[in-house]
């Protein structure tokens, strides 16, 4: 009986063990990781499988919007995609953007995170861009990004987003 | 076993001494350094560099060429494109200060026409003339035989100069 007893208490101290792991990581997240989370959402949400529903496009575009902060600067000459813009005209572009792709996948690598002051953090990194369009054209881009997130009511918001030009005609 | 046998063996199935383990831990040190951070692997992807280069050839980077000078004219390049893995290979056909222009697909250097024997495919573009800044130089792909507008090339800070192909 007094042997059972002390297994019960060992697997109620395992388990309350791993959850008190899983909670700490939950919840005590480095600032870094609050930020790359916001890549992975973005990632996420641009991304595109074949026959996704009109539902599930209106849902990933509105949460594409909601990762910017209300005025957010975005230089890409790439395409042709450079000023300042408010959250519905990101959602927006990027509804437009997606349209013509059956498939798409956005995909960052070789994260480079600083936080040169409270509240803002600067990340460079390399972003792959693949997918085929509804003609059959395939995709293939990949640029280095240079991005500026702000904290704003406890959430990393992107405030700026440049794809770098490393070759200037 | 004869002797020859025994070597054979040995080489193939070496016993865990000491003395392997010190030696295997060496060369693999050694060749983590030298192509992970020295002479990296290579593998070209595109067309931009067609004949010189081709789609899907392996190459290596060689990162001490510009260590004690600076790339040359026609010098092939590799330029960091993002993070440490993608970079484009590239030839340079102006330095510093040189006014670079094409017209009809030739190229122009500071108002004089370039011999290109390396550039094999035939070329349309028109691109009017502008100076290579300081601290930079502007690498072309060889092979031009695309729309200007498809074709990655241009203006390159020196920082982004990582090394040269091995060949």
């Amino acid at each position: 009986m007094v042997r059972i007893k002390h297994i019960i208490i060992a697997v109620l101290v395992v388990i309350f063990g791993i959850w008190g792991i899983w909670a700490a990581v939950h919840f005590f997240q480095s600032e870094e990781k609050k930020v790359k989370k916001q890549f992975h959402l973005l990632s996420k949400w641009t991304s595109k499988e074949t026959g996704e529903n009109t539902f599930a496009m209106a849902q990933k575009v509105k949460n594409i919007g909601k990762l910017f902060a209300e005025h957010c600067e975005l230089k890409a000459n790439v395409i042709s995609f450079t000023g300042r813009y408010t959250t519905e005209e990101i959602s927006s572009y990027a509804a437009r953007a997606r349209f013509p792709f059956s498939n798409l996948s956005l995909r960052f690598y070789d994260f480079n995170v600083a936080f040169p002051e409270e509240g803002s953090a600067k990340v460079t990194l390399t972003a792959k861009l693949t997918g085929r369009t509804a003609t059959g054209e395939d995709v293939d881009e990949t640029h280095e990004l240079e991005c500026a997130l702000k904290k704003i009511e406890n959430k990393w918001l992107f405030s700026y987003l440049e794809v770098v030009e490393v070759l200037k005609k | 076993m004869t002797d020859g046998n025994k070597k054979i063996r040995q080489f193939f199935f070496p016993s865990l001494t000491f003395k392997f383990l010190i030696r295997a831990s060496l060369v693999a040190l050694f060749a983590y350094l030298f192509f992970g951070h020295l002479c990296t692997p290579l593998l070209i992807k595109g067309r931009s560099m067609e004949p010189t280069y081709h789609n899907g050839s392996i190459n290596f980077c060689w990162k001490l060429r510009y260590i004690f000078s600076e790339p040359k004219k026609y010098d092939m390049v590799a330029v960091r494109f993002a993070g440490n893995k993608v970079m484009l290979l590239k030839r340079v056909i102006a330095v510093a200060g040189e006014r670079v222009e094409f017209r009809n697909g030739k190229l122009f250097v500071d108002g004089k026409e370039m011999n290109e024997p390396y550039v094999h495919y035939p070329c349309n573009w028109n691109l009017p003339p502008r100076q290579v800044e300081k601290g930079c130089i502007y690498v072309v792909g060889d092979n031009r035989n695309m729309p200007i507008e498809n074709h990655h090339f241009g203006q390159a800070p020196m920082k982004r100069i990582i090394g040269g192909p091995l060949w």
